[in-house]
């Protein structure tokens, strides 16, 4: 009689669960007690946040900028877990043998992978919880409720590609090198996704190819959440996250398998499809606009700014809204020898003087406007580096005093120009809201030699308070040195 | 009592580039038995094992592991496994370890009971990283039986271990055995698996050469060892064509030789006050040594 008949050897369903769940919790307990991943993974992004975002931004007397900083340090924080809980430890246990060991015991298929993924997310959550609470309580960020959850979660689930990535390094590398590689990795990748230093102000080199970074992507959805300039769609930046996650978990799959690790079982092909099913359904609902390509977008932006003026975190909805703006389609052409417009106060070149800033623009109306028209207006100037963020343009008023007045265009679609200049890129910022300071709307744009219509739909950008515009610039930020654009036939319609 | 075949390789080759790790080879664990597996470094003895053990696939021939591939998770939730040379996370505490293992097993014995079985209460307070290398094979130890396995992996079980703490290793894997537990054992100590197994495989350059009780593998072993005290002088002995080898030891010669009772007559004959015979038969160790040996001098030739 042998006992292989006479014991029971299938695993009961709970007993299994309580598998997969005791592998999270050693996993994480294991995370928490191991130094040199818990202190760079779970303190620096705060310590740089209460550093760069609190401390600094409180002395810059910046209030905008505590909600970049606070959104982007989010998003450092969620690189690290992954990078580094795959990329260092996966190195490490796939030589000194830990690996081979789980794989002999009876370890339910793929729990490795899951528990050190779900690890990185309750790291994640912890350092997003720690931002979320010193944003809203010390830097006084303005952040709603659903804000606040909308912003968790992207940076929860932000972790998966992070992690993938990390899987890649950690199937390749040795044990050793995989902290260097890691770093190398993580920390250029934060800068230049544009996490220590906004996109606007890098290079245009720099800033052209962030969107090969997934971090960047990332970031656009965390700066779009908070209401700070973002670029792109949340189903574009959705798309290139998920496929990120595919590739580099397929490529890490592959590699692994090839030296004999079976990470997922000995049915891989049955999870992989699984895995591959659930990335192409987000891909494909990323393509079909569901997370809100440009038009979807602003349903979702437009609730959240429902919200925002509901949870009063301004006292936007009791604070009258401006002046309706009027009916007339053209705020300026240039072709009547001034720079007029049609209401307000007209163009008016601005530096960043009143700021402590030696930034400087000058204005004059030159003959050969867009499409043939007469005439345009001319700015050009000189980018200084006084202050952090420089700025020197041209600035309209919708409704007098400067700053002061306010127009309501909130029953307007869109709002475009004619630009062209010297290659460089310049942004349209529209300033609005209860608070003067508030941070404005940023988009930007190329002026090359040939004249090009920026167009602007204000409903895609739900977090600039269209009923309060106090002013619309053209302009740049960045780099320091000299410009020269031309703008011309300025339309809200 | 008959028995069934727990774990089973069958005509299994592998190759790791120009070498064959393993070259048909074969080797079927039976229920009950405590299997040594021996032979020299290089022998393929780790390649078998991760073969039973689904980390690799044989390039050609079958494992099995209670019926299923070793891959499948089913056969292996039926083994115990102690390996060697593996860095468990330094920060987790000996308990933890234990527990995870454990939970991967439909009814695993009692973390507590087995930390008694193997007085390991002492060890509990330190994280695993802080234990001696002595420990710290306990602490697998227990892993490797924590799950209540019907078969056990035991690769190298005592390296690393003081007299004492093998021997109380030993009187486990001897009351596990009485239990019914079956096990695979790995070994450098030849007086291990003699101490121990109730079979023994020896392999060579990948092949099984010769498998049987421990007195079935000594009697293999041809050469015996023939010391006494005599007046004769060694040189001349030496070139004797019975003798193999000689060794003087203070006042006794020491013979080896593959025709003991021809050696003794002759003996005999040339000193007949010849005193103090002892005649031995090889042990374990020196079976082994031949054996392995003569697989090497077959593919030299």
């Amino acid at each position: 009689m042998s006992l292989a008949t006479t014991m029971a050897t299938n695993m009961p369903g709970t007993r299994l669960w309580a598998a997969y769940f005791g592998e999270i919790r050693f996993e994480f307990i294991k995370s928490l007690r191991t130094p040199a991943f818990a202190v760079p993974t779970l303190f620096f992004p705060v310590m740089f946040y209460v550093l760069f975002g609190i401390v600094l931004g409180s002395m810059r007397g910046n209030g905008g900028m505590s909600q970049y900083a606070f959104a982007s340090y989010g998003v450092f924080g969620a690189m690290g877990p992954g990078l580094f809980g795959f990329g260092v430890s996966l190195a490490i246990e796939r030589e000194q043998g830990l690996l081979r060991l789980k794989q002999a015991l009876p370890s339910p298929p793929g729990a490795y992978l899951l528990a050190r993924a779900a690890m990185a997310m309750l790291f994640v959550a912890i350092i997003s919880l720690s931002l979320t609470l010193m944003a809203v309580l010390i830097a006084h960020v303005p952040l709603t409720f659903g804000q606040g959850i909308r912003l968790f979660v992207i940076d929860v689930l932000g972790a998966l590609p992070f992690c993938a990535i990390g899987m890649f390094v950690g199937a390749l590398v040795s044990g050793q090198a995989s902290p260097a590689i890691v770093n190398l990795i993580f920390l250029p990748m934060a800068f230049l996704s544009g996490l220590w230093l906004p996109i606007q102000f890098m290079p245009k080199v720099l800033a052209d190819i962030a969107p090969a970074w997934p971090a960047f992507h990332l970031a656009q959805m965390a700066l779009a959440t908070v209401g700070a300039p973002s670029r792109g769609t949340l189903g574009g930046h959705v798309g290139v996250l998920a496929a990120i996650t595919l590739v580099f978990f397929l490529l890490a799959m592959r590699r692994m398998h090839g030296s004999g690790f079976r990470l997922l079982g000995a049915r891989p092909k049955r999870t992989l499809a699984i895995v591959a099913g659930a990335g192409a359904v987000v891909l494909g609902l990323s393509l079909s606009g569901v997370f809100g390509g440009e038009s979807a977008n602003t349903e979702d932006a437009a609730a959240a700014t429902d919200e925002s003026s509901a949870a009063a975190a301004t006292p936007a909805s009791s604070s009258p809204p401006g002046v309706p703006a009027p009916a007339i389609p053209v705020i300026a052409d240039f072709d009547g020898g001034s720079a007029a417009t049609s209401y307000g106060v007209g163009w008016s070149a601005s530096g960043d003087d009143m700021r402590g800033g030696n930034s400087s623009a000058t204005q004059r109306l030159v003959d050969g406007g867009a499409a043939g028209s007469k005439g345009a207006l001319e700015v050009s100037g000189n980018i200084g580096d006084a202050i952090q963020y420089p700025f020197a343009g041209t600035m309209f008023f919708p409704e007098g005093p400067p700053m002061k007045g306010m127009m309501d265009i909130s029953g307007k679609r869109t709002l475009s120009f004619q630009a062209r200049g010297d290659g460089k890129r310049y942004m349209l910022m529209v300033i609005s809201g209860v608070q003067v300071d508030a941070i404005p709307l940023m988009y930007d744009f190329e002026a090359g030699p040939e004249w090009k219509e920026v167009r602007l739909e204000l409903a895609g950008f739900a977090n600039a308070d269209f009923k309060r515009v106090r002013a619309i610039g053209v302009g740049t930020m960045a780099p320091v040195g000299p410009f020269r654009f031309q703008i011309d036939n300025v339309r809200l319609e | 009592m008959s028995q069934t075949t727990l774990a089973s390789l069958t005509g299994a080759h592998k190759r790791y580039g120009k070498v064959a790790a393993l070259d048909g080879f074969d080797l079927a664990v039976k229920s009950h038995e405590l299997l040594a597996l021996l032979g020299p470094n290089g022998a393929g003895k780790s390649t078998a094992i991760s073969i039973l053990l689904g980390l690799q696939a044989p390039d050609k021939g079958s494992a099995e592991l209670f019926g299923h591939a070793p891959q499948e998770i089913d056969g292996r939730r039926r083994i115990g496994v102690m390996m060697q040379e593996v860095a468990l996370p330094g920060v987790m505490r000996p308990r933890e370890l234990l527990e995870q293992v454990a939970s991967y097993y439909p009814a695993p014995y009692e973390v507590d009971a087995v930390i008694a079985r193997l007085s390991l209460e002492s060890l509990l307070k330190r994280p695993y990283g802080k234990l001696s290398g002595g420990q710290k094979r306990q602490v697998q130890f227990a892993m490797a039986i924590v799950g209540r396995p019907e078969l056990l992996f035991l690769d190298e079980p005592s390296v690393g271990l003081d007299v004492q703490a093998r021997e109380a290793l030993w009187k486990v894997v001897r009351e596990l055995l009485h239990e019914g537990c079956s096990i695979l054992l790995t070994t450098h100590y030849l007086e291990e698996a003699e101490a121990l197994a109730d079979r023994v495989a020896v392999m060579a350059r990948g092949r099984l050469i010769t498998s049987g009780s421990v007195n079935e593998i000594r009697a293999h072993v041809t050469r015996k060892q023939v010391s006494f005290v005599s007046r004769l002088a060694p040189d001349s002995v030496r070139d004797w064509p019975e003798v193999m080898q000689l060794e003087i030891e203070r006042d006794r010669m020491q013979i080896t030789t593959r025709s003991a009772e021809a050696l003794l007559v002759r003996l005999f004959r040339e000193d007949p006050q010849l005193s103090d015979i002892e005649v031995k038969r090889a042990g374990l160790a020196e079976a082994f040594t031949e054996l392995t040996n003569e697989t090497k001098q077959e593919a030299l030739s």
